[in-house]
């Protein structure tokens, strides 16, 4: 608990793929949430939008930029994040690294990251220093110097980022090569942070580029939560971003995946303590109703000890380590519906995959009874209403909606899953839960190829003799 | 016997000024019951649930020799059945009231914690209160349980970080209270039984040994109708002292695990300080200049931000409650490997032989002492915050001290830690690598 109890200390968080854990549970009050925001669109096309909540003397003040790994194109995969880096190397007004000391030393704490469909930066602190990040955040959404001199050890940080996340983490690279198979057209096909290759090849230009193209106020949001005045505050943010020239809004359109037309099947060999399956298929997301029955299904699937995968192949069983669904619900173009399960010592890869298919099929045969569904409803409702809990966190949520949809749509997620029958589970099961429709992705394990320590370490060799 | 609560203290939202700073901490009631339970209680009304979090002193620091895990594995066992209900009811029942509750141990304390709307208070707070003081870990799901925390320990090992973790604490705390890892090792794990963790639980989860932390929508009616009388049900009995002796630090020294791996995973460091020592605070601006300060420290200008070496290089003391540790932790690529570890050296020598700069020491307390209210960033936070204060016994004035204890400390403070505890020649180096491609072969 030590270690992972404390503050993580990685400025720039990747998004690998959707946004999992929190996502599946935005905000709810007993209000709804739209007669509480306010919005309001500059002259120059930046939308503001703030929320008010004085239950602490905080705020979380963000920008949210509508490019992310989708607005790439092949061979320069992960320059979104790339340039997210650069964000912090200077203005001509602010020095390398001086944003992030001046918030420091205001108290705050600030970082950034990034996922397909967007990059987003942050700065938590104290309430009477919100006009420190208005003023910063408006720097350099105008003003980005990109300098081949900061640049340069920078793409070196940017890999070692790819080489601790990805590289030596079988299950990260699991995920990697299942985007990769199970989208061949969509430019979710690639890694938010890229290729190898392609963080090689960047150039200055190419992130001034981009940086030109996206990083304007027709194509950017303002999210502000916490204990403010709107009367006072609103003022600030219009006199610091209203003169910045507002741009085009980009092209956001993208190809769209085709229709899967059968099973894939990939593995990974790479060494590693345990197997891992996954499957992965497409769904529609909070664009259709069916969104919404997915989100029960992922509740009846792995939310909570009583679900059907965590009872059965965790508990009664004893097939898997850990098991999990996750449905992309907030994602700019259609996303997926994943399942993957850590396989326990002693059992393969083949037991894990036939308990899962047999759940599955479950759905598609049985309906759910009133009180297990119910029981997903609870559960995603209260989730729903925990995750209120911290202004960085609604303030995240709210934007996303914003990014992917709109703001407004958020106040649906609770009618949408109570709206839920037990037919439009079994529907939606039978509709997207099917092999053809399926990327199944096995992390198999191979033996070290390294020997022992090349010193005895410490008493214990069990701790060191891998 | 009277049954009362004995009002100890009762702290309200205290408005200082500090650095210009103004900053409110929470309000928080502390009560001792005739048990010896010690509540603490923060109530904030804008959302419509509550925040529970114990905190039982026992961790794996109280693991007795050979049975490594064994507060760690209690913890987890705890939701297995209780006398009133089976693993299925416990579940199912705060599953459906979309209820979330977790324990865990780690070295000094283990906390169960719950999560719960305020509506279905009345219904999950004595499945909690039952888990929690009358489980009765049936065998055969005990033994799934040392089946899952094995499977647990052999998956860890494909993070390089925790093996790096893991031989840099042994190397450092030896066979000590603090030297194994909380979760145990494959080899004492699989020796534990249902009579082991049930003598655990025995000894050390009682009302006296025990801090509960309510945060959230909570008030006294709902305090004295619906928790009161259930935690006052719960009987006192005698907690045996602690006796465990820090073993002396291990000797500085470098050591290497080979993993194919494409980073260096680097962990380089030595003894650090109990929490109650009063160089804590000094440590805390120390540290903050050399490599706790996220972006803006010595390490992350030079390692990061310099040389491109590293993702992230942070530095930090783990300060428990009888021992410590300083320790620097950094991944590079194989071929840097020497050069990432000669220039953290570098850098410790420098933080040794000269004073900070005044502007760097202003940094270093403003961050601090502003950063202080984001540690009430929501109930989580609150329950964990409170809970450490009454645990390591800094009492509910802290966050209005805190300012002045950073305040108040020099430069000399700074060089003095320094020269204490940023030490090369004391330091142990851990690295985890593909030593072939490290050693440049």
């Amino acid at each position: 608990m030590g270690r992972a109890a404390k503050r993580a200390p990685f400025p720039c968080i990747v998004f690998v793929f959707a946004l999992a854990f929190c996502l599946a549970a935005p905000l709810y009050a007993s209000a709804p949430l739209s007669a509480r925001v306010s919005e309001t669109t500059l002259s120059n096309g930046l939308k503001v939008i703030l929320l008010e909540n004085h239950k602490a003397p905080l705020v979380s003040f963000q920008v949210w930029y509508k490019v992310g790994s989708r607005n790439e194109a092949w061979g320069k995969t992960g320059l979104s994040h790339m340039l997210e880096h650069m964000m912090f190397k200077g203005t001509k007004n602010v020095g390398p690294g001086e944003f992030s000391r001046t918030i420091e030393q205001n108290g705050g704490d600030d970082n950034a990251f990034t996922s397909t469909d967007f990059t987003a930066y942050f700065e938590n602190l104290s309430a009477d220093r919100v006009s420190i990040p208005v003023d910063l955040e408006s720097d350099r959404m105008g003003g980005l110097l990109l300098t081949e001199e900061q640049f340069k050890p920078e793409r070196s940080v940017v890999m070692e980022e790819r080489r601790l996340r990805t590289d030596d983490n079988p299950g990260a690279i699991l995920v990697e090569q299942m985007n990769a198979a199970a989208f061949q057209v969509q430019p979710y096909h690639w890694p938010v942070i890229g290729w190898m290759q392609d963080i090689a090849r960047y150039t200055v230009e190419d992130l001034k580029e981009h940086y030109r193209t996206y990083y304007c106020p027709a194509n950017a949001v303002v999210l502000v939560v916490g204990d403010f005045k709107k009367e006072t505050l609103l003022p600030l943010i219009e006199r610091a971003f209203g003169p910045i020239p507002g741009g085009k809004a980009p092209d956001q359109q993208k190809d769209r995946e085709e229709p899967q037309t059968g099973e894939r099947r990939i593995a990974v060999r790479k060494e590693a303590q345990l197997a891992t399956v996954a499957k992965a298929y497409h769904v529609p997301n909070l664009r259709e109703r069916d969104g919404y029955a997915l989100e029960v299904i992922e509740a009846l699937l792995s939310a909570g000890e009583s679900s059907r995968l965590t009872r059965l192949l965790v508990r009664e069983k004893q097939l898997a380590l850990t098991v999990s669904a996750q449905n992309d619900l907030l994602s700019r173009d259609p996303s997926l519906f994943t399942i993957s399960a850590e396989v326990m010592p002693g059992k393969t890869s083949d037991e894990v995959e036939k308990a899962l298919a047999a759940e599955i099929e479950r759905l598609q045969r049985e309906l759910v009874g009133p009180r297990e569904l119910e029981k997903a409803k609870n559960q995603l409702e209260s989730a729903f209403v925990y995750s209120q809990d911290s202004l960085f966190y609604q303030g995240m949520i709210l934007a996303t909606y914003e990014v992917v949809s709109t703001w407004k749509e958020i106040d649906r997620y609770v009618p949408g899953v109570r709206s839920v029958s037990a037919e439009d589970v079994r529907r939606a099961a039978r509709k997207y839960l099917i092999p053809a429709n399926c990327t199944t992705g096995i992390l198999v394990p191979i033996p070290s190829t390294n020997g022992k320590p090349a010193q005895p370490a410490s008493p214990s060799r069990e701790n060191i003799v891998r | 016997m009277r049954r009362r609560f004995a009002y100890a203290c009762l702290v309200v939202c205290s408005i200082a000024v500090f650095s210009g700073s103004a900053f409110c901490s929470p309000p928080v009631q502390r009560l001792v019951l005739d048990n010896g339970l010690v509540l603490l209680i923060s109530e904030e009304h804008s959302l419509p649930f509550i925040t529970f979090q114990f905190l039982v002193k026992a961790g794996s620091k109280d693991d007795p020799p050979g049975q490594e895990g064994l507060a760690s594995l209690s913890a987890s066992c705890l939701a297995l059945g209780s006398a009133a209900r089976t693993m299925e009811q416990i579940h199912e029942e705060l599953d459906f009231m979309g209820a979330a509750i977790s324990s865990g141990a780690n070295k000094d304390y283990t906390a169960i914690s719950l999560r719960v709307l305020t509506k279905d208070v009345g219904r999950a707070f004595p499945i909690v209160m039952d888990v929690l003081t009358r489980p009765i870990f049936p065998v055969a799901d005990v033994k799934k349980e040392i089946s899952r925390a094995l499977g647990a320990i052999r998956s860890s090992e494909d993070q390089p970080g925790v093996v790096a973790d893991r031989t840099f604490e042994r190397a450092l705390y030896g066979s000590g209270p603090y030297g194994h890892p909380t979760e145990g090792t494959t080899e004492s794990v699989s020796k534990l039984n249902r009579e082991l963790i049930s003598a655990f639980h025995r000894t050390y989860y009682h009302p006296n040994n025990t801090i509960l932390v309510i945060v959230g929508d909570v008030d006294d009616g709902l305090v004295k109708k619906d928790l009161r009388p259930l935690l006052e049900k719960w009987q006192r009995k005698a907690v045996p002292p602690w006796k465990g002796q820090a073993a002396p630090s291990g000797k500085g020294r470098a050591l290497t695990i080979d993993k194919p791996v494409t980073q260096s995973n680097i962990v380089i460091g030595g003894t650090g300080m109990g929490r109650d020592n009063p160089d804590y605070y000094a440590a805390q601006v120390t540290n903050y200049i050399f490599g706790g300060g996220s972006l803006s420290s010595r390490l992350m200008a030079d390692i990061r931000n310099k040389r491109g070496l590293a993702y992230s290089v942070e530095s930090y003391f783990e300060a428990q409650k009888y021992a410590g540790s300083f320790q620097v932790l950094l991944q590079t690529k194989s071929a840097s490997t020497n050069e990432s570890i000669s220039a953290v050296m570098e850098d410790a020598n420098v933080m040794r032989s000269e004073l900070v700069s005044p502007s760097e020491m202003e940094g270093a307390k403003k961050y601090l002492v502003g950063n202080f209210p984001q540690r009430f960033g929501g109930q989580s936070k609150i329950a964990s915050f409170f809970g450490q204060v009454e645990y390591y016994g800094l009492g509910l004035g802290y966050p209005k001290e805190y300012p002045s204890l950073i305040n108040s400390i020099t430069r000399d403070d700074v060089l003095r830690v320094a020269r204490t505890y940023l030490n090369p020649d004391g330091f142990i180096t851990v690295v985890v690598s593909d030593l072939k491609a490290a050693q440049g072969k």
